[in-house]
């Protein structure tokens, strides 16, 4: 009797295969292992990759033997792209592991916007939002002044 | 100025009866000095959030609790309903608190004051990217244990890869792994690699109830339930017959206690006072419980090794005793380093047959990648 037939499993045809996103290639310091993407609507986005050898890592620790000897809950990643300069902080979740890969997407997001300006996508994409954004508040307005119109007529209509 | 007004002085004497229900051991963290909380007169009537995370703050600071800021910012958004304070928007952060929220705050950070670690206070936490019960005493996963699981799924996943050394076996990847983990806690590395290899099998076990019962209960809350099975059996027992019938497994991961025992009196009081102190002290060397899972391994153990976690002290240490215990055939094949730059992590293996003769040419080759 073996660990297999212990476990009552079934075949799933779905093997597991790398995720790599196109030209972007995250790869963490000690361990060669390409990052997950995250879903969503930037992976149609065509980003400069980032190399790891180009980045600087720091995280606010703190002093402490560290592993199992500490306790400490903050965990915030201090990541520097070396070439432009440009450091990215992150402390958006409670796990280091995802701060430092949310915080190797904010950084890819800026050194492509640093060193293509207007043609990053982060810009174009950046600029369409905006536009949705103003043309949502000027069709509010124009509801907003067809109801007060409606409004007065009404009223003076009562008269 | 420094008040402890009555109202909360009678919370807080109800809070010491509460205290050694959950846990924590009363003659250390419950103090009989009264804690000191600040003035609520700058309040508005109904509180933000940012205001609730400064005041707080200052009191923490001065009650000497560590980590003041992050505390207080971890139980505001906790009750918030968020992770993190950076991941709540500046509206919700001014947005004034209900009385009940205010209240849930004020039960929260009491438990901080008598030094509970934030994880137990909340009574969650997370692991890469699994959300994870927690419950004193039933040890906290340290940060540094999610690089033990990208460790450990980089060697599953690597198919036909070349041996880093010639005595090491480096198999394709394999597509059922079954894993044993030794010492599995809360669940954080088991249900981790779980959720990262679908068609893996996990074997958890762990010396404590109480640890066995947290990794069932977060096994349930993440549905990997069918594919784990948690047994309540102590490794330093010398009893394998009990995990034999399981075997043979493809990997063996362990963050198994490593401090070593005169370093144990040094830790913080949250940890002293609310964790498990078992599941941290590896004994004179930090080896104890090393050394067993090193010892059961050639029982129960197939090709892609041994994952664990140590202290920094002990990747030579490891590789003397494995040289001076030749019939167990292993050695390391990778010492690895935490985000801090600490060796941290071991990878040992079998060696391959016939190679035993070449152990007398050169020390057992370790390598230490950056």
């Amino acid at each position: 009797m073996n660990a297999s037939s212990l476990f009552h499993s079934t075949i799933n045809t779905l093997a597991w295969r790398p995720w790599l996103w196109r030209q972007q290639k995250f790869l963490s310091p000690q361990l060669a292992i390409p990052l997950f993407p995250v879903a969503g609507k930037k992976n149609s986005c065509d980003l400069l990759a980032l190399n790891e050898t180009d980045l600087e890592e720091q995280f606010v620790r703190g002093d402490g033997p560290g592993g199992q000897a500490t306790n400490k809950t903050s965990n915030c990643v201090v990541l520097k792209h070396i070439p432009s300069g440009i450091v990215v902080k992150c402390h958006q979740t409670r796990s280091v592991e995802l701060n430092r890969q949310r915080a190797r997407e904010i950084l890819q997001q800026k050194v492509d916007l640093f060193y293509k300006g207007e043609n990053s996508d982060i810009f174009k994409e950046k600029r369409t939002a905006e536009k949705k954004k103003q043309e949502k508040k000027r069709r509010a307005k124009e509801n907003l002044e067809k109801k007060m119109h409606i409004k007065e007529m009404q009223e003076s209509d009562s008269k | 100025m420094r008040l402890l007004t009555s109202p909360l002085r009678r919370m807080l004497s109800g809070l010491l009866n509460c205290c050694e229900r959950e846990g924590g051991r009363p003659s250390k963290c419950c103090s009989l000095n009264p804690h000191h909380l600040l003035p609520r007169q700058n309040f508005s009537a109904k509180p933000t959030a940012a205001e609730l995370v400064r005041y707080w703050h200052g009191v923490f600071e001065a009650n000497r609790i560590p980590e003041a800021q992050e505390s207080s910012e971890y139980i505001i958004s906790y009750v918030l309903g968020a992770k993190t304070i950076h991941s709540l928007s500046a509206s919700s952060l001014s947005n004034p608190l209900t009385s009940e929220q205010q209240q849930q705050v004020q039960w929260l950070s009491m438990k901080r004051l008598q030094r509970m670690p934030v994880q137990y206070v909340l009574g969650e936490w997370d692991f890469r990217e699994l959300t994870l019960k927690m419950r004193p005493p039933v040890f906290i996963p340290r940060p540094e244990t999610e690089d033990l699981v990208s460790l450990v799924l980089q060697k599953s996943q690597r198919s036909g890869s070349p041996a880093v050394n010639a005595g090491h076996r480096c198999p394709t990847a394999i597509p059922h792994p079954v894993i044993l983990e030794i010492g599995c806690g809360s669940g954080a590395i088991a249900l981790s690699l779980l959720n990262k290899l679908p068609q893996s099998r996990v074997i958890a076990v762990d010396k404590e109830e109480a640890a066995v019962n947290l990794t069932c209960e977060n096994a349930q809350r993440l549905q990997l339930q069918d594919r784990i099975r948690i047994l309540h059996y102590d490794a330093c027992s010398g009893s394998w017959e009990q995990l034999l019938p399981w075997g043979p497994v493809d990997t063996i991961v362990s963050n198994p206690p490593y401090v070593f025992h005169e370093d144990m009196a040094h830790l913080a009081e949250e940890i002293l006072s609310y964790e498990d102190l078992d599941a941290l002290d590896g004994g004179n060397d930090g080896m104890r419980v090393i050394k067993k899972i090193l010892a059961l391994a050639p029982f129960i153990l197939k090709d892609l090794g041994v994952f664990l976690e140590v202290d920094p002290r002990h990747p030579e240490m490891v590789e003397n005793w494995l040289q001076s215990h030749p019939e167990l055939s292993l050695s390391i094949s990778a010492t690895h380093k935490d985000f801090c730059g600490k060796p941290r992590f071991l990878h040992i293996q079998k060696h391959k047959a016939g190679d035993s003769s070449n152990k007398k040419d050169f020390a057992c080759p370790s390598v230490h990648l950056p």
